[in-house]
């Protein structure tokens, strides 16, 4: 099974990965500031998380196979990754302009050019439900659940 | 009040207008999602969330509930006609069910599917009933030491149960813990790992996590297999006809698989999956026949797909009668009753009694709609399996976005929806099972307290926690679910 043995050898780095951060999450714990009126304290709990990370990220480590480290393979190809990136743009930009130009038209915007950048070629079909699905979506949150979703530069 | 009070009750709810309009709803989108391959329960719940707040709590339970057993329902099309399972509650079915497809009785596989996930349902709510209430009236009892050991215990049975390594799906069910440690904490008002950072004062909202978690990861997926779905291709679903000897066939395994699979889903971790492989295996093993398994055996298809919707039913006795879910699905739906001001437990049994008897009858109204659904609707509802990928995808990530915002109306929680993506997408190409994490994220804030509330009766003396029996049942109960995986590896080695 290739897959799994790539996995087991990710998993070494994975631990130290946990171990890392198991040690930020205690070394914060440890700063807690103490209040004086509760035999508990808010540190415990997080104390034995840190420490139960720890040693199940030790049993990880152990339990993986040191011998398929050589055999690394990344299981995204070059080409989902450039289009995993743009997608990950594309959400970034809907979340910043969301309230600057309003749900219906950044929706709009965002569900033509996801769909086209994911290789949906129709263009006409993907015209209509860009445009037909974000007015629907805002009038049910806005008149039928009462939600207010941003309108943004459009007055209603 | 007794059972039958209780249901009179429950049908007024559910035989109301908004009862039947909204079951319908449910069912049907549960159906939908459920059918599309990479999409679980767990993403179509919650999507809903958003729509259900400042729903009455009874209805929103009821939408809820049907979206997740409509969505084990759905999950079987996809399994027969595609191979491509929609949940992992249905991958079970494809074993019979996808050959039965390729030697042209499509349509016959598809009756059998949904008669069986209907007889597996309506049993196993029958048994709901008359479980959940008993349970409850035991649980009311239960301090802050007993519910420590039954989250304790839950947490631990769906590491060690679900896919994969045990080791792996504890580690995400204490990263679930830790990330809901962050923000103030309840008791003492101490700020806890905000960094400073007020939006995060008040913790996560479980949304953002869910929807991260589960569906922009499963979204990540998607895009990766966007081109090697093969829809578009129009199958004939041929005749929905079975024949006397086909039912003959089927009523052993029905059952013997509703009452099985309904006992599985009550166990803590257990739930769909695991249900219907077990019922898969059982009924090969007991099989005159057991070379047919594998090949379009009536029977091999009926176990499973029996088992997996009596699982579900099954899943909602801790939900409603304990307030602990055993599952992820679960688990989503406690968080949204939670913010609906309704608190599972014991004690919804006495001060809002119509929330259960609500959902109960409500479920013997959607699984006569899924029926319908299912078999005379099911050739024009498979035509949602043809939407182009590119499409579905986008609506999905827009959803999940508006699900966010319509919630907290802040932007810095469409940030870290995008990290939990991000997580849930490592989660799986890792091998890290995700519904440990929301397990604990959801139970943890409940554990956290019910621990703290323990050892403040005690002063501090952790020699509280062993001292009930109940409790200490519990833990031995955990101890052994935990090593469980580690005998079944063994075994399975040996073999």
């Amino acid at each position: 099974m290739g897959v799994n043995r790539v996995l087991k050898s990710a998993d070494r780095k994975i631990s130290i990965v946990f171990i890392l951060l198991a040690i930020g999450y205690l070394s914060l714990s440890y700063q807690l500031p103490p209040y004086p009126f509760v035999p508990i304290d808010s540190d415990l709990v997080p104390k034995v998380l840190g420490f139960l990370l720890i040693a199940l990220s030790i049993i990880l480590f152990l339990n993986a196979n040191p011998k398929d480290q050589e055999e690394k393979k990344s299981s995204v190809s070059r080409q989902d990754l450039r289009i995993f990136i743009l997608v990950t743009v594309l959400i970034i930009l809907y979340i910043s302009l969301l309230e600057v130009i309003g749900f219906v038209i950044v929706s709009m915007l965002f569900i033509f050019s996801c769909s086209w950048l994911l290789g949906y070629k129709n263009f006409k079909v993907n015209a209509m439900v860009s445009i037909l699905f974000p007015i629907t979506v805002f009038y049910i949150f806005n008149y039928l659940l009462q939600i207010n979703l941003p309108s943004g530069m459009l007055p209603f | 009040m007794n059972t039958v009070q209780g249901l009179w009750q429950g049908f007024q709810v559910a035989f109301s207008w908004e009862g039947i309009f909204f079951v319908f709803i449910g069912v049907t989108i549960g159906t939908l999602i459920g059918m599309l391959p990479g999409l679980g329960p767990i993403t179509a719940i919650a999507i809903m969330i958003p729509m259900v707040y400042g729903m009455d709590p009874t209805i929103a339970m009821v939408l809820m509930a049907g979206v997740y057993y409509g969505a084990v329902f759905g999950g079987s099309t996809s399994s027969i006609l595609l191979n491509a399972p929609g949940v992992s509650g249905t991958v079970a079915t494809s074993f019979d069910g996808y050959p039965m497809a390729q030697q042209g009785e499509a349509g016959k596989a598809l009756a059998i599917a949904a008669i069986a996930s209907f007889t597996g349902g309506t049993v196993s709510i029958i048994l709901l009933m008359l479980f959940a209430p008993t349970l409850a009236q035991i649980a009311v009892s239960f301090g802050p030491v007993e519910y420590f050991a039954l989250m304790f215990m839950g947490l631990v049975a769906i590491s060690s149960l679900s896919d994969g390594s045990a080791i792996k799906a504890l580690i995400s069910g204490v990263l679930g813990f830790m990330a809901v440690t962050i923000g103030i904490d309840a008791q003492t008002g101490t700020p806890r790992f905000t960094f400073g950072n007020a939006n995060l004062l008040e913790g996560i909202d479980f949304l953002v996590v869910a929807l991260g978690l589960f569906a922009l990861a499963e979204v990540a997926f998607l895009i990766k297999n966007r081109n090697n779905v093969g829809i578009e291709k129009t199958q004939n679903i041929g005749s929905l006809k079975l024949t006397r000897q086909d039912v003959k066939e089927m009523t052993g395994p029905l059952l013997r698989h509703s009452p099985l699979g309904f006992i599985l889903g009550v166990l803590p971790g257990a739930g769909a999956t695991i249900a219907s492989f077990i019922s898969y295996i059982t009924e090969k093993r007991f099989s005159k026949k057991p070379e047919e398994f594998g090949k379009g055996s009536i029977k091999g298809l009926t176990a499973p797909e029996t088992s997996n919707n009596a699982a579900t039913s099954g899943a909602f006795v801790p939900l409603l009668s304990l307030g602990i879910p055993g599952s992820g699905t679960t688990a989503i739906m406690l968080g949204a009753l939670l913010v609906l001001g309704i608190n599972p437990g014991p004690l919804l049994f006495q001060d809002h009694p119509e929330v259960f008897w609500g959902v109960v009858a409500s479920m013997y109204i959607g699984n006569i709609f899924l029926l319908i659904l299912n078999l005379p609707l099911i050739p024009y509802i498979a035509k949602i399996l043809k939407i182009p990928r590119p499409l579905l995808i986008s609506l999905i990530i827009m959803f999940c976005m508006i699900g966010v915002y319509s919630i907290s109306f802040n932007i810095f929680d469409l940030y870290l929806l995008l990290a939990f993506g991000f997580v849930g997408y490592l989660f799986r190409l890792f091998a890290f099972p995700a519904p440990p994490f929301i397990l604990a994220f959801i139970l943890g804030g409940m554990m956290e307290q019910s621990l703290r509330q323990a050892l403040t009766i005690s002063n501090g003396n952790f020699m509280i926690l062993v001292e009930s029996p109940i409790a200490i049942g519990l833990f031995i109960l955990s101890i052994l679910s935990f090593a469980f995986p580690f005998i079944k590896n063994r075994k399975i080695q040996k073999a």
